[in-house]
């Protein structure tokens, strides 16, 4: 092992230099941006940072760099978006592999020509690079209705801080050789190692989708509507329970609704559309087509970069006691019945608050994470929960010893 | 450090009913359904989570090794105490702690029979979809080992795609949950690492899995061709068309031969291979979908498609299916279960190459697999009395595996890496690779001591020659896929 000081400019091309004022994370810059083109330039500068010292914060299009504590250190901005491209893509296989800095959109426009999809919708968009959409793995309204990010990918690469390119899983659709690394460098931020690649299984697209809202007189009427639908067993791609401040976003009346999306063959809509009137008129709602745009906009709500989004995981039972209480703290909320999951968004909560929602649903046997907000809250509600920081702290020790990447996104110290 | 000691200090902690230690009781748990055999020192039958901890701590203060055990099912030797130590059976931990039908999640504990919980859902409308082919036999606990699949994997994934979370003894002793009762918990996803971590991270002690609701309706086609490749073909051609079955499992003309005489569920004789095909939704969709179905097996030659009428003649065919390993062992006196993944567009000449192997080593191979994953089961009939001929049959295994690897496969697609596979590992992952996932292991704080010689090709005091290896690793007859 060399000692003093290190060379960086191999490891850091000049035609990869970035402006490092560009890379802003809670208000402060790092030393160096780079744009690597290859994955070997890319393994070059994890191993040349290792060796001085140096912190590496990897990022794609920059929409979850407050999701986490914020970080101890920043030296490099590794800006993943110069691997963008498709690797391999048999359509015939329903499978992809694809480069990390791909964005999730252009995949799917790829994927779309041949009636094909990676089923993800997390927020804030369709921007998420696909390495972004995995390290930060957060669930969208299709959760629970379609197999998620997490369970469609089946094989991974991986720069590790100290320099090696590490692969496991493969390019087949099922697949238990070795150790499903790409599982734990799912929803990892970053922090085990780097994403530069990743395969998928894909699903078709629904030839047709439908959505509906439906407006009721309380939060707790739409649930309790939610799950009559969700019980009904239909080709369903979303079902969610909307405040009526959330609904408002939406362009729709100041009132609780449920959302719901159906998709699949015309033939299967009209007969699934009768099946939803019958359970709506029956609990006395009027069906409505949703408002256009209505589910993009609670991503792009989700994803708001002002004030504070969290995301708690509650049984579908407690959705709209959970609404409830955020609508006590003046926040905008919505839930997720099949994944279990209700979104906040409010201009500010204080740490007390949140402590106490934490609390509550973790009494349920569910989680809260704050996916965005101030440094400040950031710094003091631990991401991880409690229940395996020991055991993630020994992970990073295994493979990023050195602290390189993005030290202190979770509260697991070296 | 003496046996006895190990023992008392196993009795003391567990009750003397709990632990065999008497050479004739362990016998019986010297193997798994591979017939690779080594003697454990001790088979502990915990009750609690507290008893698995107290277990793990007393093999960790004795310094030997501890090897978890579900209904020793297994396909790889996963289960097998290599280097002796304490087997740590889970049968007795069979409870459904809770079926929550409005939240659509079960929590369960490791040796609860994966057919006892889709009994237990079924009647809430609900079900488990993970279903191997050894349903009526494995355990939940076995299943998230080896992240079983099954026939339905195609549309429903894999046992991981249905966990939410794990409690888990870590190598210490320590409990602790990974992932939870809900999706998405945030942070590396540990519960996803953990399932297929075939008992050398820690032991499950218990389950939280996602229900999902039964279908409208449920139709089941077999369609009928003269030849593997015109079966294979018509494996793309469904898919591609836009409609992923949730079944497409093939039999090839051997298997059809020993099955149909002895089960009598309706496999025509002189077909070449069939496929057993099938859709659900609601009655609109599977319409659709079936037609599509339908319409891709013509256009690849199928001579003949037959739908099940009723309940009987769906469950006869798919009869056929799961018994059909066990229905090999009553037709040759031994016979090796192949396991190896393809994209599912090479399956054709995959499927050739398979053939002419066999041919070419003058073995019958009968094929029974999920032909839609690309998941291929050959099975290669021999009888060990003839000279030389395991050593050929293992030859073949490996050359096989070769070629799924070349085709751009995998060497498992959810039997599990084991004992058996091991050697195979350097095939498909480099040694930085093997690094990393040896990490994940002293990460987990496993080192070598659960499970040891599982999985990854290296470890200490495990080296063995491959043929050693694989020799055991011949099926008995009564197993399933």
């Amino acid at each position: 092992m060399t000692s003093g000081t290190v060379d960086l400019s191999e490891a850091l091309p000049a035609d990869g230099r970035r402006a490092a004022p560009d890379y802003p994370i809670d208000g402060a810059a790092p030393q160096i941006a780079q744009q690597p083109r290859t994955r070997e330039e890319i393994a070059n500068l994890l191993a040349s940072a290792t060796e001085a010292g140096l912190a590496v914060v990897p990022q794609g299009n920059r929409t979850a760099l407050d999701l986490g504590r914020p970080i101890d250190r920043y030296d490099v901005a590794l800006d993943m978006r110069g691997l963008d491209g498709i690797v391999d893509y048999e359509p015939a296989d329903m499978t992809v592999q694809v480069e990390a800095g791909m964005t999730l959109r252009a995949l799917r426009a790829h994927l779309a020509e041949h009636g094909q999809y990676l089923p993800a919708d997390p927020p804030p968009g369709d921007d998420v690079t696909i390495g972004g959409l995995l390290a930060t793995a957060r669930p969208g309204a299709w959760r629970g209705h379609m197999p998620a990010a997490r369970d469609l990918v089946i094989g991974m690469e991986v720069a590790l801080a100290d320099g090696s390119l590490v692969r496991s899983g493969g390019r087949v659709v099922k697949n238990v050789s070795g150790y499903d690394l790409h599982r734990l460098h799912t929803g990892a931020l970053g922090t085990l190692g780097v994403i530069v690649e990743a395969s998928f299984k894909l699903v078709p697209l629904p030839p047709a989708t439908r959505s509906f809202a439906v407006r009721r007189p309380s939060v707790r009427d739409a649930a309790r509507l939610a799950i009559e639908l969700r019980d009904a067993a239909l080709p369903t791609r979303a079902l969610s329970v909307v405040a009526p401040e959330a609904a408002a976003r939406l362009g729709l009346p100041d009132d609780a609704h449920v959302l719901l999306e159906l998709a699949g063959y015309e033939s299967a809509l009209e007969a699934a559309t009768s099946r939803v009137r019958d359970v709506t008129e029956h609990s006395g709602g009027g069906l409505d087509d949703a408002p256009p745009g209505a589910w993009d906009l609670l991503r792009d709500l989700a994803g708001s970069p002002d004030g504070v989004v969290l995301r708690l995981g509650v049984p579908a039972t407690r959705i709209a006691a959970t609404i409830e209480a955020a609508r006590g703290l003046r926040g905008t909320a919505w839930g997720h019945l099949a994944a279990g999951s209700v979104v906040i968004h409010a201009p500010a909560i204080d740490v007390t608050s949140v402590r106490v929602l934490r609390r509550n649903v973790e009494a349920e046997g569910g989680f809260l994470v704050v996916e965005s907000g101030p440094p400040a809250l950031r710094a003091v509600i631990d991401p991880l929960g409690t229940a395996t920081r020991d055991l993630v702290g020994a992970l990073k020790r295994q493979f990023d010893p050195t602290g390189t990447l993005s030290p202190g996104r979770w509260e697991v110290g070296l | 450090m003496t046996n006895e000691a190990l023992i008392r200090d196993l009795r003391d902690a567990l009750g003397d009913a709990h632990v065999l230690h008497l050479p004739e009781d362990l016998i019986a748990y010297e193997y798994d359904a591979t017939i690779e055999r080594a003697r454990p020192d001790a088979v502990v039958f915990p009750g609690s989570t507290a008893d698995v901890s107290a277990a793990v701590r007393i093999a960790n203060e004795h310094d030997v090794p501890v090897v978890p055990r579900g209904s020793g099912t297994g396909l790889a030797g996963g289960a097998v105490p290599v280097l002796g130590g304490v087997v740590v059976a889970m049968t007795r931990m069979r409870r459904i702690v809770e079926l929550n039908a409005a939240n659509r999640i079960a929590v369960v504990e490791p040796g609860v029979i994966n057919l006892d919980l889709q009994a237990a859902c079924e009647p809430h409308g609900l079900r488990y979809a993970p279903d191997p082919s050894s349903q009526r036999i494995c355990t939940i606990g076995g299943n998230v080992g080896t992240n079983a699949g099954g026939p339905h994997t195609l549309a429903h994934g894999s046992t991981v795609n249905h966990v939410l979370g794990v409690e888990v003894v870590l190598a210490d002793g320590t409990a602790t949950w990974l992932g939870g009762r809900q999706a998405d918990v945030p942070g590396p996803d540990l519960r996803g690492v953990f399932c297929g971590s075939e008992g050398t991270l820690g032991i499950v002690t218990q389950i939280c899995v996602a229900l999902t609701p039964l279908p409208h309706e449920v139709r089941t086609m077999l369609a009928i061709f003269d030849s593997v490749e015109a079966a294979s073909e018509a494996v793309s051609a469904i898919i591609s068309g836009g409609v992923v079955p949730v079944a497409v499992e093939m039999l090839d003309q051997e298997i059809i031969r020993i099955v149909e005489p002895q089960m009598h569920v309706g496999y025509p004789l002189d077909a070449g291979a069939v496929l057993l095909l099938e859709v659900e939704g609601l009655p609109e969709a599977v319409a659709a979908d079936a037609a599509s179905v339908v319409a891709a097996c013509e256009e690849a030659g199928a001579r003949e498609l037959r739908v099940a009428e009723s309940a009987e003649e769906r469950e006869g065919l798919w009869e056929g299916r799961k018994g059909g390993i066990g229905a090999i062992g009553a037709s040759s006196p031994n016979f090796y279960i192949l396991d190896g993944v393809v994209p599912r567009t090479r399956l054709p000449e995959v499927m050739s190459q398979v053939n002419a192997l066999a041919d070419e080593y003058g073995f019958r191979c009968a094929n029974i697999f999920h032909a839609g994953d690309g998941n291929l089961h050959p099975n290669i009939m021999f009888n060990e009395l003839d000279e030389g001929a395991t050593e050929r049959v293992l030859e073949l295994g490996g050359e096989i595996m070769r070629v799924c690897v070349e085709a751009g496969g995998s060497i498992t697609g959810e039997h599990g890496i084991g004992l058996e596979k091991r050697s195979y590992m350097e095939w498909i992952f480099s040694d930085a690779d093997l690094d990393s996932m040896e990490r994940l292991r002293l990460g987990f704080g496993a080192g070598e001591r659960f499970n040891p010689c599982k999985v990854l090709p290296t470890g200490h005091g495990c080296a063995s020659g491959h043929a050693a290896e694989m020799r055991g690793h011949l099926a008995t007859p009564g197993v399933y896929i």
